[in-house]
């Protein structure tokens, strides 16, 4: 009875095993055998104004401005970018009046760090650009600061001095992120972080505007910027993008 | 890996965005040279190196009905700050020393028409103007060039300022770090 018992017992638990291995055989099997989804990339040159520089221009009666922006899709993640421009602002101040006006272009790469989902084109991007602006500075009036005021009236400029000819050179850091609300449509979102190269300066004064740049800052030369812009993608090749063979790299 | 750098340039902007806009340079900082005031000394005549008090001294602008805040004929000084008009090419005071009033006439916002004893001296102080551009938050000074002193009265017996003398040759005032004239009387 008893070395009965123990047979049974063996060879159910080989069964058991042997159930076992055949089983995980069975997974691994089904692992290599799933398919390879195939997903068509657009890749094309993306057309766009500035939202945030047309709203402001009608908010804003100190401030005139439109810019176009561009992309073209060089790899997976590479894309060639760049911005043209016209702006046109005044700067107020208690004892200041000053005009700059010109045009601006820059031309940089942005590079997508956003791992899409399946088919999505969006992207989470920084970027470089190297900035130029053609401008000239006015000033309009101006106002002697005099910290005594005994004397109630102090000079004030009457003719206009208008400096023509002037340019400035930057370098920019952007990041930003582009999301696509409807086929081929993108609204996009960014900062960026200048730094001037060289510039121009009128006479015996300074540029407190560079189109383009933005204003400047007496501590360095350092700027900030925003844009906020729609796009619409012109898609002139598509290419296949595997997701199982991404899921390896 | 991607992600850290993501991250650094995040932290990079945040921090340069931070700076660059948390910075007040729309207020003109006291301690920043603007318009400069012209400055005098009082030397004694008979002594040229020592410097000799003015007891009470009263000095108003001509064309301003008020005199000015800190000579208002009740302090003792030996040197002067006048403000000079910004918007001409001179400026004149009258200087009055060993003030003393008598009657305002009921007018106690206007000193042009007070009775007072005193010595009374007229000084105009030309120049030549000339506009610098300090700051963004500061704007223009004034600087004045070729500044040179008139009295009212030629005569050197009827003023209690005897001698008008300019540090420098084609004296200019462009700061207030110096003294720009010495008075002897």
């Amino acid at each position: 009875m008893k070395p009965r018992h123990i047979l049974i017992s063996f060879i159910s638990s080989c069964l058991f095993l042997f159930c076992c291995v055949l089983n995980a055989q069975d997974s691994s099997d089904e692992e290599t055998q799933i398919d390879t989804l195939i997903y068509k990339q657009k890749y094309g040159l993306r057309l766009g104004a500035d939202l945030g520089k047309l709203a402001r221009t009608f908010i804003d009666e100190d401030f005139t401005g439109f810019e176009i922006t561009g992309d073209y899709r060089l790899t997976k993640k590479l894309y060639l970018a760049g911005e043209l421009g016209t702006e046109e602002r005044t700067i107020r101040t208690d004892f200041l009046d000053v005009t700059a006006t010109g045009s601006y272009f820059k031309a940089g790469v942005d590079y997508n760090s956003y791992q899409n989902w399946l088919d999505m084109q969006n992207m989470i991007y920084f970027g470089f650009r190297a900035g130029v602006s053609s401008f000239s500075q006015t000033l309009n009036t101006y106002t002697v600061y005099n910290t005594n005021q005994y004397w109630p009236t102090q000079f004030s400029l009457e003719e206009p001095i208008e400096t023509k000819g002037l340019t400035a050179i930057w370098a920019e850091l952007i990041v930003g992120i582009k999301a696509e609300l409807f086929s081929n449509l993108f609204l996009g979102l960014n900062v960026q972080i200048k730094r001037l190269v060289s510039e121009d300066e009128p006479d015996g004064f300074e540029n407190l505007y560079i189109p383009g740049f933005n204003r400047t800052f007496d501590s360095g030369r350092f700027g900030i910027g925003f844009g906020y812009n729609l796009s619409y993608l012109i898609p002139i090749i598509k290419k296949d993008k595997k997701v199982a063979v991404e899921k390896e790299e | 890996m991607k992600f850290s750098i993501i991250k650094k340039i995040g932290f990079v902007v945040l921090i340069l965005a931070t700076l660059t806009t948390c910075e007040r340079d729309d207020i003109c900082p006291e301690d920043v040279p603007t318009t400069p005031r012209l400055i005098i000394e009082f030397y004694d005549v008979s002594n040229q190196e020592t410097l000799k008090n003015v007891s009470n001294l009263f000095i108003q602008g001509i064309g301003n009905e008020l005199p000015l805040t800190d000579y208002s004929g009740s302090t003792t000084v030996n040197s002067v700050e006048l403000p000079l008009k910004t918007d001409e090419n001179s400026t004149s005071f009258r200087f009055i020393s060993d003030y003393e009033l008598v009657d305002d006439n009921d007018t106690p916002n206007d000193t042009s028409d007070d009775i007072f004893n005193g010595n009374e001296d007229i000084i105009t102080i030309n120049y030549i103007t000339e506009n610098v551009y300090v700051s963004r938050a500061c704007g223009y000074k004034t600087i004045y060039k070729t500044v040179s002193i008139q009295f009212g009265a030629e005569d050197i017996s009827e003023r209690w300022i005897v001698l008008a003398q300019p540090l420098n040759d084609n004296q200019s005032i462009e700061d207030e770090t110096t003294t720009h004239f010495n008075f002897f009387h």
